[in-house]
């Protein structure tokens, strides 16, 4: 069974139709790519599905239970997770309160207040820090950290909620090559344990890394297929072909 | 705790822990010499300012640390002075540990009930939204106990004996000091108990990017209820203290002057700092009383012009003096491609 179903999508911006039917289905643990020229409506997709925009019709449906119109919280206790497209991380706060920030969503307020859970995150912190090379900046307010280190530490804040499901919007956004292969590789630990779905502008680093691609434009769907799929198919050529 | 009991600890942060501490010491002192000393004026102008930096600490808790706006913190202020009000001249009840439970209880369910209106069923709070509507009620309940009769009408309530504290009355002067003083303290320490928890963590994200804390998982409004009612029950405490202190209430009490006060405060002191907001009120209600009875009619412009250099100069206010950012001790890299030995152009 998919983990996600966004199906018949439909979101209008005043005049302008900006998804028309579009839909989504994703995997469990596969990577799934999103794709299109500027203006093909794959941000509004994303942001459909993560709950900050409503969609105008069609459903959404995670692992199951329809989240259509939920809200940003209830989705992410449903088990979603994002990163958005350019790093919202907590400036003030260190690397490690961040993480511990996202690991004790679940703790109830009077634990919060009496501090009762920062011991017992501790081990979780740390590994979090460990598998995203952040150790060494643990004790740094996040807003010191170099761009490529605040996208790796939004990541680990998603992945500290043990998502079903991963959006992350544009991950590779301003970073150098070192710092992309870097970002592949996290990505694809993430999805040993959960889905995820990708908004990606570098063609190339969607085809190295994901299972299946979903082509959008002009708010409808084109394609979805495997990389090999959608690389041969004629329409998605016309597409990128014909794009101003 | 092992931290707190070494001297790294304490003079960390430029000095501003043992700043506070000093503070603190200081006012403590200042009671018993100003009163030794037959001041009498000056340890009530005092004590009132305690009193009003009660309300200052909450509401530097729900603006400075959580990012609610409020503009209208008199309100709980107003409210907790008439239920106290009413409660001694009406009910004659006179025990402070009563009185300070009912005002306590009426901020709480106040701040509740507005909360809930403020927080729930939008998808979105803006900051203006919370200030205009809190402002508005500030207004409209000040106008409305200035013309409600059974409360007092334009003249409030006066006559409000003296309180008991287990059974003794509390004198004016030093005895009433010490109340001022024991409730100030302990707003402090549970204000900084919460401001440094876990929960003041999440109190601050939601402050500079509540969205993103939605996203996380963490339920805004409730967090935002949590800490306006609770904010509001401590405003409501002052506001009983005050009524009790000065003997009257008055429909100023619940009004736009008072919240607008409260915010040039934590603004002047200094926001999301435990003890700023306390140095705002002693500057401007005993460090400027002399040049409020001299000029009356010129001291607005000076408290809006201290307030204007401040907001320029130090927005953080006076307590970002010998603030220091944190740093750790090893330098930087650049990038985490230097860290890992990568090549930073990506060639």
């Amino acid at each position: 069974m998919a983990i996600l179903e966004a199906s018949e999508i439909v979101k209008r911006f005043g005049p302008v139709t900006a998804l028309s039917g579009a839909g989504l289905q994703v995997e469990p643990t596969t990577i799934h790519g999103l794709i299109g020229p500027n203006g093909s409506g794959k941000s509004t997709l994303l942001h459909v599905i993560a709950g900050r925009t409503l969609p105008d019709g069609g459903r959404v449906v995670l692992d199951g239970a329809d989240i259509t119109r939920a809200k940003p919280a209830q989705r992410a206790r449903a088990g979603m997770s994002i990163k958005f497209q350019l790093a919202r991380v907590y400036h003030e706060q260190t690397v490690a309160d961040n993480l511990l920030l996202a690991l004790q969503v679940r703790d109830g307020i009077p634990s919060l207040v009496l501090s009762r859970t920062r011991r017992r995150h501790q081990e979780r912190v740390r590994r979090l820090l460990d598998d995203f090379g952040l150790t060494h900046v643990r004790d740094h307010p996040a807003g010191e950290l170099a761009h490529g280190e605040q996208q790796w530490l939004e990541i680990a804040m998603a992945m500290a909620t043990e998502p079903k499901l991963l959006l992350l919007d544009e991950p590779t956004g301003g970073m150098n090559r070192h710092e992309r292969e870097r970002t592949g590789e996290l990505i694809r630990a993430a999805a040993t344990t959960c889905a995820v779905v990708i908004v990606e502008h570098d063609l190339d680093f969607i085809r190295d890394l994901c299972d299946r691609i979903t082509v959008l434009h002009q708010g409808t769907l084109v394609a979805s297929g495997t990389p090999v799929e959608i690389e041969r198919d004629e329409r998605v050529a016309e597409v990128y072909l014909t794009r101003v | 705790m092992q931290r707190v009991l070494t001297p790294a600890w304490w003079l960390a942060d430029g000095g501003r822990r043992v700043g506070a501490i000093a503070l603190v010491a200081g006012i403590v002192i200042a009671g018993p010499l100003l009163d030794g000393a037959g001041e009498s004026f000056w340890m009530m102008a005092l004590t009132r300012a305690l009193i009003l930096g009660v309300l200052a600490v909450a509401t530097n808790v729900a603006w400075g640390v959580t990012g609610i706006f409020t503009l209208g913190q008199a309100v709980f202020f107003g409210v907790g002075a008439y239920v106290v009000g009413l409660l001694a001249t009406r009910e004659d009840v006179v025990a402070l540990e009563s009185l300070a439970g009912a005002a306590l209880g009426a901020g709480l369910l106040c701040g509740l009930v507005v909360g809930a209106f403020l927080f729930f069923g939008r998808r979105r709070v803006g900051m203006l939204y919370v200030g205009l509507v809190t402002l508005a009620l500030s207004y409209a309940l000040e106008r409305l106990a200035s013309v409600w009769g059974e409360i007092g009408a334009g003249n409030g309530i006066t006559g409000i004996p003296l309180p008991t504290l287990l059974g003794t009355e509390i004198e004016p002067g030093i005895s009433f000091f010490w109340v001022a003083v024991v409730t100030l303290l302990v707003v402090l320490g549970l204000a900084w108990a919460v401001m440094r928890s876990q929960f003041g963590m999440v109190m601050r994200a939601i402050r500079d990017d509540d969205e993103r804390a939605e996203f996380l998982g963490y339920r805004r409004p409730i967090v935002q209820l949590v800490v306006f009612a609770a904010t509001g029950g401590v405003g409501a405490l002052a506001g009983g203290l005050y009524a009790l202190e000065e003997g009257f209430v008055s429909p100023t009490f619940l009004g736009v002057s008072l919240s607008t006060q409260v915010l040039i405060y934590v603004l002047l002191g200094g926001r999301d700092s435990l003890v700023g907001p306390l140095v705002g009120v002693l500057l401007l209600e005993v460090g400027g009383q002399r040049v409020q009875e001299e000029l009356p009619t010129e001291w607005p412009i000076i408290v809006g012009a201290v307030l204007l250099l401040v907001i320029l100069f130090l927005p953080n206010g006076l307590t970002q003096l010998g603030r220091r950012r944190r740093r750790a001790a090893a330098p930087r890299p650049e990038t985490a491609a230097e860290v890992s030995g990568g090549d930073p152009r990506g060639e």
